[in-house]
């Protein structure tokens, strides 16, 4: 039932006989499709069946649950080379630089502002404070997000709304320029103005990136994606976009 | 609701029939040791030295030498306890046997009787520092301290895991999800969000460690002198009473007993206070 991709667009990631098991549970049954390069594809779905664990397969966020089991080959092209993301040879903090994830709840780590969206440059070992203030602007730009705040970086990131605070983690996720962008329900603990403000985010973001989303609201898929496909029974049915 | 009140009362008169006894040991402690005070003797307990054939009931020594061997307890415990919990930690991550058979080993660690320890100490520690040291019997403040770092570890190890398990999911997963290594998530989140939890490990480690009687009966050597160094002997306040009790019923001698209990009771009082305030404090910042 996987309809290939419209041939226009240049695939971002392949996936090939993909399965996946919660114990004796298959969740996902030999999926094998691809997504487009800076095109926006939603996942839907009822809930509880997998969507969430779909999109953990691109980041490899899934191996800490444990009981868990996965088969198949993932594929992302970074540049012009295909990367098989499970091969013993991927370095999976490098991984989780270039493919970003943004999860259903905001979690902002408990410090200010401009600390959250500096992490992950500090993980990455940047330390140049010219250069980390720079990019984290930057970053707060992309994510809408720095003519709100940019008179109180300092403050404590769990004072922001959870709008706010939903956009500061995707500012955070961002700031690494990741090639691949995950969002998880990123607008189910908003309210509607501020889920407004998500969804114009997302598509001036997939010039920058690709992006793959969950998401339950039917009418928000409709705005924003560029591609709709359902998850039922462990397999991924195309919709009308 | 008729069922409710009776319970609440009675675990309210439990509660206060506890709390109770902690006042009751005070008074009785105050009491016994007042002909200490009718005698003008109290001012010259923490300062005159232990000669009792002299009339002479000094405990300030037994005060010096509790302090000198619980910090140093501490000193080497605190470290190696951090470490260990650290070690639960980062393999939480990958595999979950080792980090439980870590946690196993700490918990089965703090059910082994003190005088176990202490026995092992005499045959084990006590000799190897008396030959590192060059001479003396090895009965001294170093063996007793390294001894009851033993001993109060794994209460810290237990106290510093629990808070790094407090610690949010979510944060442990953003760090995650931004490529962070393990150490890395450990050193900039776990670490920064326990320093409430380490502080009151630290603090009731300390306690346990100046309540602690065996070790320092043990191997410490009992000396009554203000100890100079770590390799002298020395005695704590909880081994004075213990040998004191062990010897005499009642005399002055057998008086000063309950001033050592009350300076006991007064350290514990402030680490238990100090334990309460860094609790609530760490509540109050929490959102």
């Amino acid at each position: 039932m996987n309809r290939t991709p419209p041939q226009t667009e240049r695939p971002k990631i392949t996936v090939e006989h993909l399965s996946f098991f919660y114990g004796g549970f298959r969740v996902l049954d030999d999926i094998s499709t691809s997504f487009g390069e800076h095109r926006i594809t939603a996942i839907v779905g009822p809930s509880g069946k997998g969507k969430s664990t779909l999109l953990t397969v691109f980041n490899r966020l899934w191996e800490d649950i444990p009981g868990v089991r996965m088969s198949g080959r993932v594929r992302i092209r970074f540049g012009d080379r295909w990367e098989d993301i499970y091969a013993p040879s991927c370095d999976l903090p490098a991984l989780r630089r270039r493919v970003g994830m943004v999860f259903q709840t905001p979690n902002p780590l408990p410090m200010s502002i401009a600390k959250n969206v500096a992490f992950p440059l500090r993980l990455a070992g940047r330390r140049k404070p010219g250069e980390i203030a720079r990019r984290v602007e930057n970053a707060l730009r992309a994510a809408f997000l720095w003519e709100e705040v940019k008179d109180r970086l300092d403050a404590d990131a769990t004072q922001l709304s959870g709008g706010q605070q939903q956009r500061l983690c995707i500012a955070r996720a961002l700031v690494l320029e990741p090639e691949v962008l995950l969002l998880d329900e990123p607008t189910s603990s908003l309210d509607t103005a501020a889920a407004g403000v998500i969804e114009n985010l997302l598509i001036h973001l997939k010039r920058r990136c690709t992006i793959l989303m969950v998401s339950h609201y039917l009418d928000q898929v409709h705005r924003v994606a560029d591609r709709i496909t359902e998850l039922a029974d462990g397999r991924l049915v195309e919709r009308a976009a | 609701m008729r069922a409710e009140w009776i319970i609440e009362s009675l675990l309210r008169a439990a509660a206060l029939a506890s709390a109770s006894v902690s006042v009751l040991i005070f008074a009785f402690m105050a009491y016994l040791g007042y002909p200490l005070v009718e005698k003008g003797q109290l001012g010259n307990l923490f300062t005159r030295p232990w000669l009792p054939d002299q009339g002479l009931y000094g405990i300030y020594p037994m005060i010096v030498g509790t302090l000198w061997i619980a910090s140093l307890a501490l000193l080497f415990g605190f470290p190696l306890s951090l470490g260990y919990a650290a070690l639960i930690q980062l393999t939480t991550d990958r595999k979950n046997a080792f980090s439980r058979f870590l946690r196993k080993v700490a918990e089965i660690m703090t059910g082994i009787p003190t005088v176990v320890y202490g026995f092992v100490g005499i045959f084990l520690l006590v000799p190897f520092i008396r030959r590192w040291l060059g001479g003396g019997s090895g009965m001294c403040i170093l063996s007793a301290a390294l001894l009851l770092a033993v001993v109060i570890s794994p209460t810290m190890i237990l106290f510093f895991t629990d808070s790094f398990a407090r610690v949010p999911r979510e944060h442990l997963r953003a760090v995650d999800a931004l490529g962070g290594r393990p150490a890395q998530k450990l050193l900039y989140v776990v670490l920064p969000r326990s320093l409430r939890g380490i502080g009151c490990g630290l603090v009731l480690a300390f306690g346990r460690a100046m309540g602690d009687t065996l070790i320092a009966l043990m191997v410490a050597g009992n000396a009554v002198a203000v100890p100079g160094s770590v390799s002298d002997s020395a005695r704590t306040l909880t081994a004075h009473i213990a040998l004191v009790t062990a010897a005499d019923f009642d005399s002055l001698e057998f008086r000063t007993l309950f001033a050592c209990g009350l300076v006991l009771y007064f350290m514990t009082t402030l680490t238990v206070t100090t334990v309460g305030v860094l609790g609530r404090r760490g509540e109050a910042r929490r959102p």
